[in-house]
């Protein structure tokens, strides 16, 4: 336990929504990569969305050691990034004779980002992010009020 | 109703035994030694959180931070600790003063 357990748990959540945020811009700038990565056969697959999950940081060995040992007065440790998952719902067809990746029947394979769900996500975390700062200037404010005791 | 505990009264005029508490008893010295060491570590991490807070400002003005708000929190907790040492020092001279001041 220390004074500035409160700020450091703020602090890993603005890391982990600042990386958050980065992964939607690339969701956002492929939103029409045709030639992400090839396949086996040498043909080009489009961007996949990448998801983000989240993990609390409490849950490692030492606090389930702590927890069994009786002293368990630890708060949580703030948050990390667990995993960077891919999207597997399925490509979007596009009917686009002209495009150099379209197929036999004219069908070109867009990635299955959907801009208005990367919006609804960039919002989120942008709030989950202020939301954050608000926290953390709550706490040091409580610092700064500690200090004015006694003068 | 709870016992009394029979220790109780052993531990309570054990305490009043003065050869016992010429054992326990801590000279000026001590004290002033102790404070002092106490005061030399607390200064010592208040310094610590300044210079982490420099390398994070030193990091970001060469572009190798990776988060702007890494860099703050460091900014502010070093600031909160300098506070906080400012605001004990000024208690300590206060009580200085005070004792300065005293009537003989």
């Amino acid at each position: 336990m220390s004074i500035f357990d409160g700020l450091n748990a703020n602090a890993s959540a603005l890391t982990a929504n600042r990386f958050k945020m980065d992964v939607v811009s690339s969701n956002i700038a492929n939103a029409n990569t045709t030639r992400a990565e090839q396949n086996e056969d040498g043909e080009w697959v489009p961007y996949r969305r990448k998801i983000v999950s989240q993990e609390s940081r409490g849950a490692s060995f030492d606090s389930f050691l702590q927890k069994s040992l009786g002293r368990s007065d630890n708060p949580g440790q703030g948050v990390r990034i667990n995993s960077v998952e891919e999207d597997q719902s399925p490509f979007k067809q596009v009917y686009q004779p002209s495009h150099p990746d379209a197929n036999e029947d004219g069908y070109v394979q867009m990635p299955n980002v959907d801009p208005l769900e990367e919006m609804l996500e960039l919002m989120s975390t942008s709030r989950s992010y202020e939301a954050n700062v608000t926290a953390l200037n709550a706490s040091k404010g409580m610092m700064m009020k500690a200090l004015e005791i006694g003068r | 109703m709870k016992p009394i505990d029979p220790q109780f009264f052993t531990q309570a005029t054990a305490s009043l035994n003065p050869q016992q508490t010429q054992q326990n008893q801590v000279t000026a010295s001590d004290v002033q030694q102790g404070f002092a060491n106490e005061l030399k570590n607390a200064i010592n991490k208040v310094n610590s959180a300044q210079q982490a807070s420099n390398q994070q400002t030193n990091a970001l003005v060469n572009g190798e931070a990776d988060n702007l708000h890494n860099v703050m929190i460091a900014a502010e907790k070093a600031s909160v600790t300098l506070q906080t040492a400012t605001e004990m020092q000024n208690k300590a001279v206060d009580a200085y003063n005070k004792v300065m001041r005293m009537q003989l």
